[in-house]
């Protein structure tokens, strides 16, 4: 079971996801030549039943990449099925998409945003972690062990493509063990 | 006769980041907002020869501000410190009237120098 964060370690944790979601909406927006809507990151502790609610809808794609480094985890990106015509036009994929080509946008929409949270969040803390290459997946083939975030922290941003249905969202989760590497660098920083 | 500043901004960790920038011989009253709303109140209230502005909060957020002032001519400096560093974000704070946007993470050094120019040091 998890130590709920204090009000602070919230604060902190949301300013620097809010930090971090600036730069990824600002490396994506400069790249499409668009504006990105950022909202306030949710900073909650979920259980696996939430947690695997989250893979249900069949509103968007999913991909998944881990992390290793000062800190262990995964970061898993949900990009709207709706709207991704829009942003593949936008970086010049020939349109219709087809499967090859939907399937190389969401990986590059997921290493870009996904990469951007990452490296904010780890370079503002001084926990240097190097990302994996994505890998799409779905809810269905799913395998239930497949994920062990059972019950930890999830730190997750949402960025809405203005002007289109596109909207896509971060989660960050963090393995048991970084929780506690997180809540050190984090403490550290607010007594400094 | 030490100078009006406001920060305004949802978190206390981008507050006491602010804060720690401010040149510590920096003769000031300083006064803390949370949102839209308490940034407003606080410039009519005559405490903020000096804004400094987030953008991204909630119930009224920065460009909410920014627009109510634009739209009063208020004669507030208004620093925009965002974490929204996007080309656009910086456009519509420019035709607002905002003084300058500074990225977060803020860097302290162009906070000192930010001040310095305006002749505030």
């Amino acid at each position: 079971m998890m130590t709920p964060l204090t009000e602070l370690q919230r604060d902190a944790l949301q300013e620097l996801m809010n930090i971090s979601m600036g730069q990824a909406a600002n490396a994506l927006a400069r790249l499409i030549d668009a504006k990105i809507s950022l909202s306030i990151p949710k900073i909650v502790v979920v259980d696996a039943s939430e947690f695997q609610q989250m893979f249900q809808s069949e509103r968007y794609w999913f991909t998944r990449q881990s992390f290793l480094g000062s800190v262990k985890g995964e970061v898993l990106t949900l990009l709207a099925r709706a709207g991704t015509e829009t942003i593949g036009g936008l970086l010049d994929y020939p349109l219709p998409l087809d499967a090859r080509s939907n399937e190389e946008l969401l990986l590059e929409l997921a290493n870009i945003l996904a990469g951007a949270c990452l490296h904010g969040f780890s370079s503002q803390l001084g926990l240097p972690a190097k990302l994996s290459m994505p890998t799409m997946f779905s809810a269905r083939q799913r395998d239930s062990d497949s994920f062990n975030w059972a019950s930890t922290l999830l730190l997750e941003v949402e960025f809405q493509l203005e002007g289109t249905a596109f909207d896509s969202r971060i989660v960050i989760c963090l393995a048991g063990p970084s929780v506690g590497v997180l809540l050190q660098q984090l403490n550290a920083l607010l007594e400094s | 006769m030490s100078i009006p500043v406001t920060i305004a901004d949802d978190s206390l960790l981008s507050r006491k980041t602010v804060r720690k920038a401010l040149p510590p011989d920096w003769d000031i009253s300083l006064t803390e907002a949370s949102n839209g709303h308490e940034a407003l109140a606080a410039v009519a209230a005559g405490k903020a020869e000096v804004l400094f502005l987030d953008l991204t909060m909630p119930e009224l957020d920065g460009f909410g501000v920014l627009r109510e002032l634009h739209e009063h001519h208020a004669k507030t400096i208004v620093i925009v410190i965002s974490a929204d560093i996007q080309p656009e974000a910086q456009k519509i704070v420019d035709s607002l009237g905002a003084f300058r946007f500074l990225p977060k993470p803020l860097q302290a050094d162009q906070l000192r120098q930010t001040l310095a120019e305006l002749g505030l040091l």
